[in-house]
C-alpha cells in the first residue's frame, strides 16, 4: 500500500488511476470490444486501485468517465477501430490479476503500454489467411475447388485493397462497396475465363466484408441492454451489408449489360 | 441411414468450416493458443446448419438451431479458458453469417428477377434467427457456482 499523507500527492496518484483505467477502456474499444465489457473493466480496475466514486459511461465510440470527489473528468473520443481480440483478451487478463491483488500502479501502467505497442498481424499473413478463408466458404456454398482458387485470389486482392484505402482514409462504407465490386469482377471475369462459376467464388470472397464483428458486437450490447450502442453495431452492419450487394450488384449489372452487347 | 459418403461429406464440411473459422480468428487477431479452439466452435455449428438443411429445414430455422449450441459452447470455452466470449463467437459465428444471402439478394434484384424480394427477406430473416439464437443463450443466467467471469 501506498503512503497517504499529502492530498496532493493522492490526488496526483488518482489522476494516474484514471489515466491507467481509460487507456485501458480506450484499448479495449479500439480492439472490438462490447460496451459491457469496457465498463466493467474500468470500474473493476478503479476499484482495485482505490479510485473513489467512479463512474463510467460507454459508447461505441467514445469514454466518459469521472471520479466524483476528486475532481477529475475525462471524455475520449474513440473513432477509429482497428479489430485486435488479442488485445482484449491481454487487457482483460490484465484486470484479472489487478482485481487478484499483486500488481502495483507502475505495472499496470507498464503492461497496458506493452499491451497497446503488440503489433498487429502482419500483412502477409492477413492475406493468406483471407485467401485461405475465402477458399474454404467458396467450397462450403457448394464451389468446386477452381471456384475456391478464384474466391482465394480475388480476397488476396481484396486485402491488399483495403490495406491500401485504409491507408489513404478511405471511409469504410465506401472500403466495403468499392472491394465488393472489385471482387465481383475479378470472380466474373476470371471465372468466365477458366469456366468456373462466379456465383460461389463470388460468395467465398464476399464472406470477408460481410459484418460478422459489428452484427455479433450488436447483439452482444442488446443482450446488455446497451441499446444505444447496440443500435450503432447494429446500423453499421446493416450499411455494410447493403453495400457489399450494391457494390457486387453494381458490377454484375455493367457485366451482364456488356457481356450482353459483346455476345 | 447416415451412410459413409454422407458421413464423409459431413467430415469434410467440418474440416473446412474448421480452417474457415481459424482463417477468420487470424483476421481478427485472435491469441494463436485459441485457434483450434475458435476452429471447432465455428465448425460445430456450421455441421449443425449442414445437418438440418439437408434434412430440409429452412436456412433460418437451421441457422436459428445451429447458433444455439455455437453460443454455448463459445460460453464454456470463454469461462474454460478465462477468455472474453467475444473470441470465439465472432469468429465462429461467421460461417453462419448469411454472406451467400447478401449475394443472391443482389444478384436477383440486377437480374430483375422477383425472386429477390423473397432472397432479401429470407437473408433477413437469417440474421434475425442469428441474433435470436445469440441472444438466448447469452441471456442464459449461469449456474451459480459458476459464477468467476470477472
Amino acid at each position: 500500500m501506498e503512503q497517504r499523507i499529502d492530498p496532493k500527492t493522492e490526488h496526483d496518484r488518482d489522476r494516474r488511476v484514471m489515466k491507467l483505467v481509460l487507456s485501458a477502456g480506450q484499448t479495449l474499444l479500439e480492439n472490438g470490444a462490447e460496451v459491457f465489457r469496457v465498463e466493467q473493466t474500468m470500474q473493476i480496475m478503479a476499484r482495485s486501485f482505490a479510485l473513489q466514486e467512479f463512474q463510467v459511461y460507454v459508447l461505441t465510440n467514445g469514454i466518459f468517465a469521472s471520479a466524483g470527489t476528486k475532481e477529475i473528468g475525462e471524455v475520449r473520443n474513440i473513432p477509429n477501430h482497428t479489430v485486435d481480440l488479442g488485445r482484449v483478451d491481454e487487457i482483460n487478463t490484465l484486470s484479472r490479476r489487478i482485481a487478484a491483488g499483486g500488481v502495483t500502479l507502475e505495472q499496470a501502467e507498464q503492461e497496458v503500454e506493452r499491451i497497446r505497442q503488440l503489433p498487429l498481424t502482419s500483412q502477409k499473413t492477413r492475406c493468406l489467411a483471407s485467401g485461405m478463408g475465402a477458399f474454404c466458404f467458396a467450397l462450403m456454398f457448394g464451389g468446386a475447388v477452381i471456384d475456391g482458387l478464384v474466391a482465394a485470389a480475388a480476397a488476396v486482392v481484396l486485402q491488399q485493397y483495403l490495406i491500401w484505402s485504409s491507408g489513404r482514409g478511405v471511409p469504410g462504407i465506401f472500403q466495403k462497396m468499392t472491394g465488393s465490386a472489385l471482387i465481383a469482377g475479378i470472380c466474373l471475369v476470371v471465372c468466365t475465363l477458366l469456366h468456373g462459376s462466379a456465383d460461389y467464388a463470388t460468395i467465398g470472397a464476399l464472406m470477408l466484408l460481410t459484418p460478422g464483428l459489428a452484427f455479433t458486437m450488436g447483439i452482444r450490447d442488446f443482450a446488455n441492454s446497451d441499446y444505444l450502442s447496440g443500435s450503432i453495431r447494429m446500423m453499421d452492419a446493416l450499411l455494410v451489408g447493403g453495400s457489399i450487394a450494391s457494390g457486387a450488384g453494381l458490377v454484375m449489372a455493367l457485366y451482364s449489360h456488356w457481356a450482353g452487347v459483346l455476345l | 441411414m447416415m451412410d459413409l459418403s454422407n458421413l464423409l461429406h459431413l467430415l469434410s464440411e467440418f474440416v473446412l468450416a474448421g480452417v474457415a473459422t481459424v482463417s477468420f480468428a487470424i483476421l481478427l487477431s485472435v491469441p494463436k493458443r485459441e485457434y483450434l479452439t475458435c476452429g471447432f466452435v465455428g465448425a460445430v455449428g456450421w455441421v449443425i446448419y449442414v445437418l438440418l438443411t439437408d434434412a430440409g429445414q429452412s436456412p433460418a430455422l437451421a441457422t436459428l438451431i445451429a447458433s444455439i449450441p455455437l453460443t454455448a459452447l463459445a460460453r464454456t470455452f470463454a469461462i474454460r479458458h478465462k477468455a472474453p466470449v467475444t473470441v470465439f463467437l465472432v469468429s465462429g459465428i461467421f460461417a453462419l453469417v448469411p454472406g451467400a444471402g447478401i449475394y443472391y439478394t443482389a444478384y436477383y434484384f440486377i437480374m430483375g428477377d422477383p425472386m429477390f424480394s423473397t432472397k432479401g427477406i429470407e437473408t433477413l430473416k437469417i440474421a434475425l434467427a442469428l441474433a435470436l439464437g445469440m441472444t438466448i443463450v447469452l441471456g442464459m443466467p449461469l449456474p451459480r457456482k459458476k459464477i468467476t467471469k470477472q
